[in-house]
């Protein structure tokens, strides 16, 4: 079962690359990061992604591997994206209406 | 500095324009309406073709008469049984197939052309056979999963080409309305992660947004792939200009399908040879689970042909790849392993679309991402309403546009929910001899969504929401109930037995009812910022930043 591995590398992926962008950062840490952990971190996301789409393509060859890395990919994205809003939302209160 | 920045931009604004408006603004305006005017449609689209990835399952479900299959017999002896049965019930048929049994289907689908001299015309009929004794099954009649999938590119109560044309319209809307959504939203990549929780039009379009970028490579491909299948009869005149002989036509088809043609029949009559050694030649060949359909034409006759089809797992293309064996003899004749390559092409674009060469996990993501699709086109058309409202001089008596536009989005959206759901009960309520039962369910799924829409018309709007959700969410949660009571095949049972169709959909309902309920809630709770939407917004900055969050 190759697929869990790759959602995994996925997500790893897609939250290193979520991190290293600006908002995210502020609505998460609070601060902004310096430009070297952002550069690893965009390393890391591309190299999680890539490798992902390695362990895909040569499970099931590139027909099959790039239509599971699309899949993949997506969900991911998606998980890591209302994570993020999950994890702001508790560090601060929603805000008040006017 | 933000001062310095506003008279710049105030200044900009101030200036006489001597060119038409900006590519950007243009493509809002196409985005904004090619979205909106089939809207509506293609939300139905996207909904119902993406509870269509589990077609099949669907089918089970509605079917409960049909045991659930523990394992998947063997097809060669499946092949054999029904082969003899149509043999035997519908002699003289120039022409039989048979879908043959898998993970997904636990009864054998066939379709046969009547007997010329039975019919007297060209007459089809077609049936679903028990694997175990061949013998056709009594299930209750009903189009099942199918229902969906078919109203997903042809729609119902018009003629097949009519609905198959405004599918086809409706996609390339959408096609258009992606592309100019790229260009429009051109922050989309940059605010990759970007949620602002409680901001109304903003929270909006950034839930648009999400929902399309993540699923972007799939919307793409979905749209365009969609317009693919029903190519040749979008653009049948290359086809036309090229094809003129009854040879080229059948190459043609060779090309494009498994079902061979039937020729001319000998006229002399000779038994059919052993179909399950011919399912068994391809078995070889192709994997023990990766044989699909048999078709057979002129069974009885010396000149009968059977095919031995390759079935889709495993490889992302739809071209047909077959045995074909001499009937009378079960000699191979030929095996069809390749197309050309704009057949090819063709194949592996349909194939895309279809998603049917997946493993279980890949038709969870075509669903999951599918169903992302479904909710960028819901968030487009209610954005469309939450950017105007905030203008509006009177919210409770806005212009006719936008009251269409509301009640539409009401009855398409939460509509829709009832009117599948519903879909559903009839198949377990209607009673099992009721004639033309399968017409019913279709009927009362359509009955349900109009009056869906006469609510919406009747009541205010945030109400007609409100109970219109509240309505699916009952009658989601309720439907495993009713067909416990209804059927032999309660989820519990389905539970203890390990029968993953039936208690699949029923815990799937419940998680859609559970969704409807968050929605209903969401919605109850929801009270528009109307005071500040009155308040004419006299920053340009801030005027710029709202069109933009509008488009």
């Amino acid at each position: 079962m190759t697929h869990l591995p790759g959602f995994m590398l996925c997500l790893t992926g897609f939250a290193a690359l979520g991190l290293a962008m600006d908002r995210p950062q502020r609505d998460l840490l609070g601060r902004t990061l310096p430009v070297a952990a952002i550069r690893a971190l965009r390393l890391a996301g591309t190299c999680a992604l890539l490798l992902a789409l390695g362990l895909l393509v040569a499970w099931q060859g590139w027909g099959l591997g790039l239509v599971m890395f699309s899949g993949h990919t997506s969900l991911a994205a998606g998980v890591v994206h209302c994570t993020f809003i999950a994890y702001a939302r508790t560090r601060t209160p929603p805000p008040k209406r006017r | 500095m933000v001062g310095v920045v506003t008279e710049t931009r105030l200044d900009r604004d101030d200036a006489p324009r001597l060119t038409g408006p900006g590519i950007r603004q243009s493509m809002s305006g196409l985005h904004t309406w090619a979205g909106l005017l089939l809207g509506w449609v293609l939300y139905a689209m996207f909904l119902t073709g993406t509870v269509s990835y589990f077609k099949d399952e669907l089918s089970q479900w509605t079917r409960p008469e049909l045991p659930h299959q523990v394992a998947v017999p063997d097809r060669a002896a499946v092949a054999q049984r029904v082969a003899d049965e149509l043999t035997r019930t519908v002699p003289g048929s120039p022409q039989w197939s048979m879908r043959l049994p898998d993970a997904r289907n636990n009864s054998v689908y066939a379709f046969w052309r009547a007997a010329p001299q039975a019919a007297g015309r060209r007459g089809f009929g077609e049936g679903r056979f028990d694997p175990a004794t061949g013998r056709q099954v009594a299930a209750r009649d009903t189009l099942g999963g199918d229902f969906f999938y078919r109203f997903h590119f042809q729609f119902h109560y018009m003629s097949v080409f009519w609905g198959r044309l405004l599918a086809g319209a409706a996609a390339m809307f959408m096609l258009v309305a992606i592309l100019s959504g790229v260009i429009t939203h051109k922050k989309i990549f940059v605010d990759f992660f970007t949620f602002r929780w409680g901001k109304g039009q903003r929270s909006w379009l950034d839930a648009h947004n999400a929902l399309s970028v993540f699923g972007l490579p799939f919307h793409l491909m979905i749209t365009y792939t969609g317009l693919v299948t029903l190519m040749a009869m979008y653009v049948p005149w290359g086809e036309q200009a090229a094809i003129k002989t009854p040879a080229e036509r059948q190459e043609l088809s060779a090309q494009l399908s498994a079902f061979i043609q039937p020729g001319k029949p000998s006229g002399e009559a000779a038994p059919l040879a052993s179909v399950a050694d011919m399912v068994r030649q391809a078995q070889q060949r192709w994997g023990r689970d990766n044989v699909a359909q048999v078709t057979v034409t002129h069974a009885g006759d010396a000149a009968a042909r059977v095919a031995v089809a390759r079935g889709e797992a495993g490889r992302v293309s739809m071209s047909p790849q077959y045995m074909e064996f001499e009937g009378a003899t079960g000699r191979l004749v030929d095996a069809h392993e390749g197309v050309g390559a704009a057949a090819e092409t063709r194949g592996v674009l349909y194939a895309l679309h279809l998603g049917r060469f997946g493993d279980i996990v890949t038709r969870w993501l075509y669903f999951l991402v599918s169903g992302a699709g479904t909710a960028m086109v819901g968030t487009g058309l209610v954005l469309w309403t939450v950017k105007r409202r905030r203008h509006l001089a009177d919210p409770d008596r806005p212009h006719f546009g936008f009251y269409i536009v509301e009640r539409l989005n009401i009855a398409a959206i939460a509509g829709l929910s009832v009117a599948m759901t519903v879909f559903l009960w009839a198949n377990r309520l209607l009673p099992l001899g009721l004639a033309g039962r399968a017409d019913w369910e279709i009927h009362a799924f359509f009955a349900a969504w109009g009056l869906t829409l006469l609510h919406a018309v009747l009541r205010p709007a945030r109400k007609a929401w409100v109970e219109q959700l509240w309505a699916a969410c009952a009658l989601l949660a309720l439907l495993p109930v009713v067909s416990a009571v209804t059927t032999q095949r309660p989820l519990w049972q389905s539970l203890y037995a390990g029968d993953w169709v039936f208690a699949g959909i029923e815990l799937m309902l419940w998680a859609l009812a559970a969704l409807h309920a968050v929605l209903a809630i969401r919605t109850a709770r929801h009270r528009p910022a109307m005071r500040s939407a009155r308040r004419p917004v006299r920053d340009p900055a801030r005027r710029a930043a709202l069109g933009e969050a509008g488009a």
